[in-house]
């Protein structure tokens, strides 16, 4: 028996495997590791004519500017916790689309839905910073034009006020990012063996009882990926979201400052290479670290859905 | 029966909630841009202006021909981006959910850390330009950072792993089939619904990338719909900040409206489109069901 | 194709014939140096083969004249920057280019050439053109790294309003001359028609208060965020925040907030000063321009919605090295034709028909002059439809006042600009650039306090008096004081010089 794995594992085995995923393997070397030569961009006093080899090693200077204020830990926090929240909220609704929609079939409204679904994120955030303004504005928005003024209310200065935001960065998210996700969900509701419903059937079991207890557990190792990879981008923020949505404005940066946008904000005049190379590496690695924690978790459960 | 019913009533209901909230703010933009910029500014954003207007879409279809031109180049870089990158995602992905192949896990943790690390523009910008001459073909809006994304690799190792009985292949390896007879033959085609949803998601990438032509393409011809689009964007928004700078006073801006109207003629194909493609993208995912 | 082909002839001819009489015999060898001149375009990108015509007409006089062939590169506005960082990087050839706004980091970034002595080897008309109170501004360390952009320089806060909302109030305009007494004018406005708002904003979070304010040096930062200025003649740097000029136009603009003179969306809206004029809920806004008031007026009437404008200056122009080195040309660090580049600079300072070439175009094809010498787009054609035009570039390429103005502009006007570039006050620190490549850590933290807490103040939307300290407080912790020290010490070794 022994012999046998050992020799499944021969060269004559693996070797068309290798020759299989050659293009997909010399592409990510070619496109995403030669490149990452520009890491070491963070630990040098870059100089254009220098270029990249030539310039001075200064260490961990460039670092210094993402801790220096008592703004790092603002930022931090928003960056993680909106994370979080965008990642258990957008879960809980792209899996509840995908049930939805994989129950009715192939209905004609069907499809209707799941191409509305996807609208929002055929949208960039420019254009989403725009329908935003379209319903916050202060003078002309929707919101305070048409709905609080037949209410009979006052109008409110939307983008002052802070209290808000938090609701209407998660519902943002939400609206352009949750058909995007539920159909990664669709696609593995539907590697679902059908049988084992027939079988519920058979037993009595309810629509609810369906999918509390196939369609979820059957699920699980998509939810699980799907998390694993939003753990490593933890540390990043979608930077759009969260600049171009709140217009850039000062009265909400208690709620709306993440790295991305701090580090923007910073730097989008010195056009400082060495120091945005810094936050990206920054990120990276905290996201690196929590990834290899997370999956370290996984692997110790359920080796069967660790990443790697 | 009865109770499939009533929930699929509840479920056709909530979803027609869900979808009209969602549809709803794409449609105050798609209003706003037939609004007249007056009436925009006047009398705020409404479901139903006050006046009507057409002057945004004569300020786009003024540039004519480029903008047919830049449709098609969408489209081209869409199909073949779309098709080289499910080649090269799907068989990246089938080693890595071989029991067998012994660095399946070290192959997953090599995709996976492209995810997480990236040299920035400059050294890719270097390579793709003075190694490999892409700058200024058709080339550049294809190859560089789409073709193969981390993501879609996992999501098909997944689908490999869960979906296809290891049984199956053993079987298939003791009819002597080899590796590459196996892929093309059993594997590829029972991953039908996960390659759907892929192309979806590659197709809907190569559609609304702009940035590979910003850096890599000078020549209009080139262009694709959503660059030219923001590049109309950019030029507005840089004249905006610009206008002090430049001390001048005789720049005409377009408005509001001309911008909500690129943004919607940036996803008009789209919304023509989808329905078609869809049926493919469905049929995939229910012939997958069928079969699993 | 023929007419194509007979026009191109026309204008080949045309051209050659007036590099002809320029009597210019430069050597007719084979070899000209080529050079690449990257533009900033506000206009659409031409089509290679529209762009070939124009380059062909520019080499018919740079191969007599400085015996080089020039390949235009024209770069949207808004990648210019970034697009030319790129370029030379990744070994692409530019041999010149411009700084929008953005002087300094080229010099600290390395990318700039020291023309210290090319200037006056193969731009001595350009050097005597511009002059050495301009050409300080550009310096480095005592090394010359660029040419300021010759053009009407000198901005003169304004407001620009509707003249026949004044006229029907009875507004005393003339009495208007300084931004305080806007406060009583706007009174009236608002007493008289309730709906409409005074003042509209001139760009996102900038009602145009603080715009250059007469005797501020910002010492080489953004008007927008200045950190640490001088006032008048005092060489001492000051923190801007807690001087009574900054504290007395707050409370000013609060007050105006207050009152409902003032949009209450000035910080975020995405709407510009003339869309808002356009909509007719608005009487005017604020502004620093470089042409004559009426002029002003004039050249944003089609824009405002056609409702008749007028303008009136609100402070005198003040010129500091930031305003003067703003748009700047440079050369590349790495070009291998530094004389060439350097002599083809020169002819887009002097050579009137190089400058209308690179803004206008080809004369017949992309326009036409009329009785008064003003070009404008041939019959049935505008800005977006013909082969090529920079004409918005205007401002930014080489000499403006060798260019053909657009219709509508008056060639008089052009001897008050000149003037005015002349008379102009000129900042006691003019030359002094703050180098703040030791500095970026504060600069990263002051910069985002102050997007915070800026645009609510400028914009009244914020009280000022508990807002100011507030901000004052975040400013200190993110090592404010740092910067204005350092300010100091190189503003102290400058003048010891």
């Amino acid at each position: 028996m022994k012999q046998k794995v050992k020799k499944k594992g021969s060269w004559k085995q693996i070797l068309p495997l290798f020759l299989i995923a050659a293009p997909g393997i010399i592409y990510l070397i070619i496109n995403n590791y030669i490149p990452m030569a520009g890491l070491f961009v963070a630990f040098k006093k870059y100089n254009f004519m220098k270029g990249l080899f030539g310039s001075d090693w200064c260490g961990f200077e460039n670092f210094k500017f993402l801790f220096a204020t008592k703004d790092a830990w603002i930022m931090t926090r928003n960056t993680i916790l909106y994370n979080l929240v965008f990642i258990i909220v957008g879960t809980v609704f792209a899996i509840a689309i995908a049930i939805m929609l994989c129950e009715l079939g192939k209905r004609i409204r069907v499809k209707f839905f799941q191409a509305a679904f996807l609208m929002p994120n055929l949208l960039s955030w420019v254009v989403i910073g725009f329908i935003a303004f379209a319903f916050l504005s202060a003078e002309t928005g929707f919101i305070n034009k048409t709905i609080l003024a037949a209410l009979g209310r006052e109008p409110v200065t939307w983008y002052m006020e802070e209290g808000a935001w938090p609701f209407i960065l998660v519902l943002v998210n939400l609206w352009k990012n949750a058909g995007y996700q539920s159909i990664v969900y669709m696609a593995s509701i539907s590697g679902i063996d059908r049988s084992m419903y027939e079988a519920s059937v058979l037993d009595g079991a309810t629509k609810m009882q369906q999918i509390f207890r196939i369609t979820l557990p059957n699920l699980k190792p998509t939810i699980i990926t799907l998390t694993l990879m939003s753990i490593g981008r933890m540390f990043y923020s979608d930077f759009g979201l969260f600049y171009q949505v709140p217009q850039n404005s000062g009265a909400l940066f208690n709620v709306t400052q993440t790295i991305d946008t701090y580090v923007y904000r910073g730097l989008m005049e010195s056009n400082n290479i060495g120091m945005s190379a810094a936050a990206g590496f920054y990120q990276s690695v905290v996201g690196f670290i929590l990834v290899l924690l997370a999956n370290w978790v996984v692997r110790k459960l359920d080796a069967d859905n660790a990443l790697f | 029966m009865t109770e499939s019913k009533t929930f699929n009533r509840v479920s056709t209901a909530i979803l027609t909630v869900m979808v009209t909230l969602t549809l709803l703010p794409i449609l105050l933009i798609i209003i706003a841009s037939f609004t007249k910029e007056t009436a925009l500014l006047q009398n705020g954003y409404s479901f139903l202006p006050k006046e009507w207007s057409l002057d945004a879409y004569y300020y786009i279809i003024k540039q004519g021909s480029v903008i047919l031109r830049a449709y098609g180049v969408s489209v081209l870089v869409t199909v073949v981006g779309t098709v080289g990158s499910v080649l090269i995602t799907t068989t990246l992905a089938y080693p890595m959910a071989r029991q067998s192949f012994p660095y399946r896990n070290a192959l997953s943790f090599f995709v996976f850390f492209t995810m997480l690390f990236s040299g920035g523009i400059v050294p890719s910008y270097i390579m793709w330009t003075n190694f490999f001459h892409i700058k200024n073909t058709i080339w550049a809006l294809i190859v560089p950072n789409y073709l193969v994304s981390a993501f879609n690799v996992i999501l098909v190792k997944n689908f490999y792993s869960n979906n296809i009985p290891g049984s199956l292949i053993e079987a298939a390896q003791l009819d002597g089939a080899t590796e590459m007879q196996i892929f093309r033959k059993l594997v590829f085609p029972m991953a039908r619904p996960v390659v759907a949803t892929i192309s979806l998601f590659t197709g809907l990438c190569y559609w609304n990338d702009w940035t590979n032509g910003l850096y890599y393409v000078d020549n209009q011809k080139l262009y694709s719909i959503q660059l030219l689009l923001m590049k109309i964007m950019n030029n507005i928004e840089a004249l905006k900040a610009n206008a002090n700078l430049m001390g001048a006073g005789a720049v005409s801006l377009p408005g509001t409206s001309v911008r909500m109207a690129i943004a919607f003629i940036g996803i008009l194909p789209i919304l023509i489109v989808y329905p078609f493609v869809q049926k493919y993208l469905v049929e995939g995912v229910v012939i997958g069901a069928v079969k699993g | 194709m023929k007419k194509f082909l007979a026009i191109l002839l026309a204008a080949v001819l045309a051209v050659s014939l007036f590099a002809g009489c320029s009597g210019s015999d430069a050597a007719s060898g084979s070899e000209y140096d080529q050079v690449v001149y990257a533009y900033a375009t506000f206009n659409n990108i031409p089509t290679e083969e529209a762009l070939d015509e124009v380059e062909e007409a520019i080499n018919v006089i740079t191969r007599e004249k400085i015996n080089a062939e020039i390949t235009l590169k024209p770069i949207s506005i808004a990648e210019y920057s970034q697009s030319v960082s790129l370029s030379l990087q990744g070994g692409e050839k530019i041999d010149i280019m411009e700084s929008l706004g953005d002087f300094n980091n080229y010099l600290s970034t390395g990318m700039a050439l020291d023309i210290t002595e090319l200037i006056d080897t193969c731009a001595p008309e350009t050097k005597e053109l511009v002059g050495e109170d301009w050409l300080a501004a550009c310096e480095y360390q005592g090394a010359l790294y660029g040419i300021p952009d010759y053009k009407p320089l000198a901005l003169t806060p304004m407001i620009i309003y509707r003249q026949d909302v004044a006229d029907e109030l009875g507004l005393d305009m003339d009495s208007v001359t300084c931004i305080e007494d806007l406060s009583e004018i706007f009174a009236q406005i608002k007493e008289a028609k309730p709906d409409m708002t005074p003042l509209a904003i001139v760009e996102t979070g900038n009602v145009g208060v603080f715009n250059l304010p007469y005797g501020v040096d910002y010492l080489s930062d953004d008007y927008n965020q200045p950190i640490g200025v001088l006032i008048g003649d005092d060489m001492t740097v000051q923190d801007f925040y807690s001087t009574d000029l900054f504290l007395e136009k707050a409370a000013m603009v609060r007050d105006w907030y207050n009152n409902g003179y003032l949009m209450k969306d000035a910080a975020t809206t995405t709407s510009t000063s003339t869309e808002l004029m356009a909509s007719g809920n608005y009487f005017g806004w604020i502004a620093a321009y470089s042409y004559p008031e009426a002029d002003t007026a004039a050249s944003f009437v089609s824009q405002c919605g056609g409702y008749p404008l007028g303008a009136k200056t609100l402070d005198k122009a003040y010129l500091t090295t930031g305003g003067t080195n703003a748009i700047t040309w440079m050369l590349a660090a790495n070009t291998k034709v530094p004389e060439a580049a350097m002599k083809f600079l020169n002819l887009t300072y002097t050579d009137a028909e190089i400058a209308n070439l690179i803004i206008w175009g080809i004369e017949g094809r992309d326009y036409v002059l009329d009785e008064n010498g003003n070009a404008a787009y041939p019959e049935g054609q505008d800005a977006t439809t013909v082969p090529y035009t920079a004409q918005i570039s205007c401002g930014v390429v080489g000499n403006q006042f060798i260019q053909y103005l657009p219709v509508g502009s008056s060639y008089e006007s052009l001897e008050w600009e000149l003037e005015q570039n002349r008379t102009a006050d000129v900042s006691p620190a003019m030359g002094f650039s703050f180098d703040s490549t030791n500095y970026t850590t504060q600069y990263t933290a002051v910069r985002n306090v102050l997007t915070q807490y800026l645009p609510g103040i400028f914009c009244g939307s914020v009280d000022p008096e508990t807002e100011v300290p507030k901000m004052i407080e975040a400013l200190n912790n993110a090592g404010y004081q740092d910067i204005l020290a350092a300010k100091q010490e190189q503003l102290d070794a400058w003048l010891a010089q």
